[in-house]
């Protein structure tokens, strides 16, 4: 009965051959990279899974998956991140670049702040999603998905070399430990740790602090948020033997924190109405099929001297004539069993038309029954619709639902 | 501000590594025990002298004298599972005939849903409904009260005798597990 019965459609251009090759990369199991945190994970008796070319933890021993999720929504989970890409990129024009290869406003972003933002083809599809912190005028840091990590890196070279002076920015990859911290018992954790006051670290921002402790003058770039919805905190330590420290010591507090594996990060951020890219985001999909319409700054919106990034025309046209989109985003929720990727989904008046696809769902620890985030085709895709998922051969009942399905935590200035 | 706790721990520099195949050693201890049916339920009680077989696939068979079989997932295979969270039992296939290796049911976590096969040919005669409320049955008690379907054996199946004993069982778990 192990065999999973879950099994990938790519039925609908939507599901990109590109796509599936990007996360499912063949490694043998010997020439799996290892995070900073591989030893800790195994002597906590983690189960190691290969994911994105990684040995990545995907639940520790004594928690079940149950377990670990409401734990997170409750207290405070540990997330080793620290397979995700990091990027530095600074130099004349940099602000400039970065907007040619994503729909965002840099020059509206202060120092410190960063937006959630998606790198675009030419065709205005997502090459990856990621967050973009703005360190000074012209000096950023980037993190990118890990499935994604020789795809970007050969994205950004390429378009470096084809803009105007993109010989003088520097763009360089770094490792290190990343963690993600999450839960609402985040902070008091983390103010454990540092002198810094995060009362007035808001959402969205970001700052350098120190780590006391650890024998070392350091500061450690942190940012406030996360991939769970919850309020938390993303801590970049490029020294591995503070970051192996500095993980093993937050465990510590074993009454407020535990180490959380990815099943976890994979059912959190879908009640949260995030994205996973290879799921919800693919070369083919625009931010606004994705609904994402909020990451194309409004004001790269206007005619071509502000709307100059990679696709812009299509993605315009798409914000400005709603009908030239033919499929939208949305979340679907249901009882029984639960729709899962690749299922497909029909009209509950015609049976016999397929009106959309699965791109995750799972049931949902948080807010009971099923819950799905689809592509659905326009008009089926307003909220309250009924549809019908093809599960193992069955129609099933599901229903189109506002996202998020949990409601968001997030410590936003006042 | 900072706890005694926390100057101690970050003294300590080295972690400890527990081998994968330690690990496994292990598991395999605690699973030596949970091979066998829950003797308090009605999958082992029903008669006097059942006999346990089992599947490649992690399913079990408690076969008693009259022709009567119930089915469910193993202790194994309920640990790698997870929490249950839904079962879709086969109700209006009751009193229908089916065939060794056919889908009788989907056991399904939070991650994953995993077919159930039927190990024998037979006819379903009762699903176990206290499923649809307590579906964490399967992961307290698979052996037992988390049974999944009952079924009438059809005493012509050829492919009986090719069900593992609980000894080839362990054999085939703890390979699988290397």
């Amino acid at each position: 009965m192990l065999r999973s019965s879950i099994k990938y459609t790519t039925n609908l251009k939507t599901f990109s051959k590109s796509t599936i090759k990007c996360y499912s990369t063949e490694v043998s199991e010997e020439n799996l990279l290892k995070t900073p945190l591989f030893d800790s994970h195994v002597a906590l008796g983690a189960t190691m899974v290969p994911f994105a070319g990684y040995s990545m933890p995907v639940l520790y021993k004594d928690q079940t998956h149950i377990q670990s999720h409401n734990w997170t929504r409750k207290n405070c989970g540990i997330f080793d991140v620290s397979h995700m890409l990091q990027h530095k990129i600074n130099g004349p024009n940099t602000t400039k670049f970065l907007e040619k290869i994503t729909p965002t406003d840099f020059h509206a972003l202060k120092p410190y702040q960063n937006h959630l933002s998606v790198l675009l083809n030419k065709n205005g599809g997502v090459i990856d999603d990621t967050i973009i912190t703005k360190h000074a005028d012209d000096s950023f840091y980037i993190v990118t998905n890990a499935g994604c990590r020789e795809k970007d890196i050969a994205f950004i070279k390429e378009e470096l070399k084809n803009f105007p002076g993109g010989e003088q920015i520097n763009h360089e990859n770094f490792d290190g430990t990343l963690l993600a911290i999450q839960g609402p018992k985040s902070q008091e954790i983390l103010s454990k740790f540092t002198t810094s006051n995060l009362k007035d670290l808001y959402f969205g921002n970001s700052r350098f602090i120190d780590l006391q402790g650890f024998n070392t003058d350091e500061k450690f770039h942190v940012s406030r948020g996360g991939y769970t919805g919850e309020d938390g905190f993303e801590i970049s330590i490029p020294n591995n033997k503070v970051g192996v420290e500095f993980f093993n010591a937050l465990l510590e507090y074993d009454e407020i924190v535990k180490p959380i594996g990815l099943a976890a990060r994979d059912s959190l951020r879908l009640e949260a109405g995030m994205c996973l890219y290879g799921h919800e985001l693919n070369d083919d999909v625009t931010p606004i099929e994705a609904s994402l319409n909020w990451l194309v700054s409004k004001s790269r919106r206007g005619d071509s001297s502000t709307a100059n990034f990679n696709g812009a025309s299509k993605i315009i046209e798409q914000i400005n004539n709603p009908k030239s989109v033919s499929y939208k985003r949305v979340g679907l929720t249901s009882k029984g069993p639960s729709p899962r990727h690749g299922n497909k989904i029909f009209s509950a008046e015609d049976p016999s038309k397929q009106v959309g696809i699965v791109c995750s769902g799972s049931p949902s620890p948080s807010a009971g029954g099923n819950v799905a985030q689809v592509f659905l085709d326009k008009p089926y895709n307003k909220t309250g619709t009924k549809v019908k998922v093809e599960i193992r051969g069955k129609l099933r009942d599901a229903e189109v639902a506002k996202m998020p399905f949990y409601p968001t935590s997030y410590y936003k200035s006042p | 501000m900072f706890t005694r706790s926390f100057f101690k721990l970050t003294t300590s520099t080295t972690t400890t590594t527990i081998p994968k195949n330690r690990i496994n050693f292990i598991n395999l201890i605690r699973l030596q025990s949970t091979f066998k049916l829950n003797n308090n339920s009605i999958v082992s009680n029903y008669s006097k002298s059942p006999i346990l077989k089992f599947t490649n696939e992690h399913e079990w068979i408690s076969i008693h004298p009259d022709g009567t079989g119930f089915i469910g997932i193993t202790n194994y295979a309920s640990d790698a599972l997870g929490d249950a969270t839904f079962i879709e039992l086969p109700i209006q296939q009751i009193g229908e005939e089916i065939k060794n290796g056919e889908t009788i049911s989907s056991v399904e976590s939070v991650k994953s849903a995993s077919d159930i096969y039927s190990p024998v040919d037979g006819k379903i005669i009762e699903v176990n409904e206290k499923l649809d409320d307590s579906p964490d049955l399967i992961n307290s008690d698979p052996m037992g009260d988390g049974w999944i379907v009952k079924i009438k054996i059809d005493n012509n199946d050829p492919t009986l005798n090719d069900l593992m004993d609980v000894d080839s069982y362990k054999t085939f778990v703890e390979n699988s597990d290397h």
